[in-house]
């Protein structure tokens, strides 16, 4: 579980006052054909050579946790089976629902969960809080080198125009 | 702290940021009892997190508000129009820290653009002279990078791509500022570490903010009662015309009612004209102080657009200050590019968290992981620029949905004017230009986030049926009542907005102590 599951905030849920218990129902937990299913989904909706099968396991709970209004089953239930299908077949398959609920849940989820996954930082190469190590000052926050240092002052010649004549 | 009592009348302060958090000091520090009402919690660098979505469930302002228009935003982020913060504090608590002045002729935007089809421009009734000695005032009390003598922030990776490709292109004016962080001590406060997380409030409190300034020296003075968590519903008045009290709500929904001399509205311009239009009364039956119909209408949100460029080589763009680059050159009016105004270029970086929901909000598939799986190699900026004010662009008060306390929601209609589309698409060529001059092997052009500059729903006017307060901020329908935010701004200029808004309130300040000593407040 990453902290952001644990938060449990993304943009789709901002909407929602959290003052009526009616929303927070829990629909019947997926079944193997399912699960496999959503991960196939999500590997292919969201492909990163690079990811390990991890984050994307994650990513399944929060989608599934997520599903408050129990559209997940049967939107991958009317998918049908995937397993002979190519990747670009089942892109395919999720471009005709992905104006539908269900395939919004899985994406507004999976942008937030798949993301703010700290395995998935490492491999894309962001190194999270820093405060505690005393930021990037000793630590790299220059340490581009494949081009020169710039000027950091402002500029120091003929002060800049604001104002220019149209021309005729 | 003081403890005033809800029957003392008192001035009223409602929020805690730029605005509000600045009025509350300023007041204070010449021995005015005030009290401050916060709909957010009391914050403080220790609570801040680094960690995007973490401290956006922690600050962000989450309250229900409803949207329509053509913006992008209204489909992609129907609920959550506006990007500002709910904390003591306010949006300084995330602010980038940039600090440019508005031009001279940007206070004219009416003379010097002449009519815009749509717009509704007018000039301020305050010119750049008028508000120097404040905007200089403002500087200091913020510690702007570059300005009364401070230093210059180190360029960091992300400036580093951004400089050269500027110098590249033959810009001149471009700068690590001005900035509203630290370079060196001042002020009390420690240098930048460059952690890379001043939108998470910065826990090393180099980043100015009234967190970390205004409202800790505001509560040292004794006379500032400061009511966290508690959000006002409703400004009341007397038979006479003058407002008399402010109620709202605490913590566990109980309403309160304090009394009050002046009131002070600084909520952002979104909750600030909602306010406003929730106190209607037989005397204002459209709202208070709207007898001109312009409360919450004239919504400008500025021309923004992101640009996020991929290379061959390792970038960083995460580490160090987040917008501590700025190029001006493009911060003129040059009617000869085909539209008015213009736009400042600054260095933005997200994290993976957010730029997978902001880069191209509703993308999926390889097009999108590709720029994910760039993010090492990514330079971004934000461009930020002058955008037309509408009539029709306007927070209402939404007839079908309530919040938790059964008021009604803000609903915010916003359309882009053609002028606006026009300079974010100019914005993204020179953003192209920049990082095209220094090996960018692509550019993403990233639509605008949900609004972190929200102004003019209260707009000043030298005319009362033009707009909402005089040149002061003062209601024109209503002598003690003044509004102390960014909804004041009559045009919204280039400029990030929050330098303008401290000098504001600052001259604001200044004014209600001159009123008050000859009696007339």
């Amino acid at each position: 579980m990453t902290d952001l599951q644990d938060a449990a905030i993304e943009p789709e849920d901002l909407q929602l006052d959290n003052t009526d218990p009616e929303t927070s129902g829990s629909p019947e937990p997926l079944d193997d054909e399912q699960q496999a299913r959503l991960l196939r989904v999500l590997k292919v909706a969201y492909p990163h050579p690079s990811f390990p099968d991890g984050p994307y396991q994650r990513t399944s709970a929060a989608v599934q946790q997520a599903d408050a209004d129990g559209v997940l089953a049967d939107g991958l239930d009317a998918l049908g089976d995937l397993d002979g299908l190519d990747d670009d077949a089942v892109t395919a398959a999720l471009k005709a629902v992905e104006e539908t609920p269900f395939f919004r849940l899985i994406h507004s989820t999976t942008v937030v969960a798949l993301y703010d996954d700290h395995e998935v930082w490492q491999i894309l190469g962001y190194e999270g809080s820093s405060f505690e190590k005393g930021g990037y000052l000793h630590r790299g926050f220059d340490d581009l080198d494949w081009l020169p240092d710039p000027r950091i002052e402002e500029y120091d010649g003929e002060p800049r125009l604001e104002l220019v004549e149209k021309e005729a | 702290m003081a403890s005033i009592a809800h029957d003392d009348p008192v001035v009223v302060i409602i929020g805690s940021g730029a605005g509000g958090g600045t009025m509350a000091y300023e007041l204070t520090r010449n021995g005015v009892p005030c009290v401050v009402l916060e709909a957010g919690r009391f914050l403080t660098p220790d609570d801040y997190e680094n960690d995007e979505w973490a401290a956006f469930g922690q600050m962000a302002w989450l309250d229900m508000r409803t949207t329509s228009g053509t913006w992008r935003v209204a489909k992609d982020f129907p609920n959550l129009p506006a990007w500002i913060v709910k904390a003591v504090g306010g949006s300084t608590t995330h602010w980038s820290g940039a600090t440019p002045r508005i031009m001279a002729h940007e206070f004219k935007a009416r003379t010097t653009y002449g009519a815009v089809d749509g717009a509704n421009l007018l000039d301020w009734p305050i010119t750049l002279d008028d508000l120097a000695p404040w905007y200089d005032k403002a500087e200091q009390a913020i510690g702007s990078t570059h300005r009364h003598g401070r230093p210059a922030l180190p360029a960091n990776n992300n400036y580093k791509v951004f400089a050269n490709g500027a110098e590249r292109v033959g810009y001149k004016y471009y700068a690590t500022g001005p900035y509203g962080t630290n370079a060196e001590p001042y002020d009390g406060r420690p240098a930048s570490i460059q952690d890379g997380f001043n939108f998470q409030g910065d826990k090393n409190t180099s980043k100015w903010s009234t967190a970390v300034r205004e409202i800790p020296r505001a509560l040292k003075t004794g006379k500032l009662d400061l009511r966290p968590e508690c959000h006002a519903v409703r400004i009341t008045h007397d038979s006479t015309g003058k407002v008399d009290g402010v109620e709202y709500l605490d913590a566990a929904g109980s309403l309160h009612k304090q009394a009050a001399r002046v009131v002070c509205v600084a909520g952002n311009s979104i909750e600030s004209p909602r306010l406003l239009l929730m106190s209607a009364s037989s005397l204002h039956p459209d709202g208070l102080a709207n007898s001109s119909g312009q409360v919450g209408r004239n919504y400008m949100r500025h021309m923004t657009g992101s640009a996020y460029a991929r290379f061959d080589q390792p970038v960083r763009m995460y580490r160090g200050e987040t917008m501590a680059g700025i190029i001006a050159d493009e911060a003129k009016h040059d009617p000869n590019r085909g539209f008015a105004g213009g736009y400042y270029m600054e260095t933005l970086s997200l994290g993976p968290a957010f730029l997978a929901s902001f880069i191209e909000p509703g993308e999926w598939g390889r097009s999108f992981t590709e720029k994910m799986d760039a993010f090492l190699n990514t330079a971004g900026m934000w461009i930020v620029g002058e955008d037309m004010p509408q009539e029709s662009n306007r927070i209402t008060l939404d007839d079908e949905v309530k919040d938790a306390h059964g008021l009604p929601v803000p609903h915010v209609h916003f359309d882009d004017h053609p002028n606006d589309v026009a300079m974010r698409e100019h914005g993204y060529a020179a953003a192209d230009a920049i990082y095209g001059a220094v090996g960018s092997t692509g550019v993403h052009h990233t639509p605008p986030y949900p609004s972190t500059h929200n102004l003019g729903t209260c707009r000043m006017s030298e005319k009362p049926e033009d707009g909402v307060v005089d040149k002061w901020g003062k209601a024109h329908d209503v002598p003690n009542l003044f509004v102390s935010d960014g909804s004041v701004m009559t045009t919204g200029a280039a400029a990030n907005p929050t330098l303008t808004i401290v000098a504001l309130a600052m001259r604001q300040a200044d004014h209600i102590l001159q009123e008050m000593s000859t009696g007339q407040l």
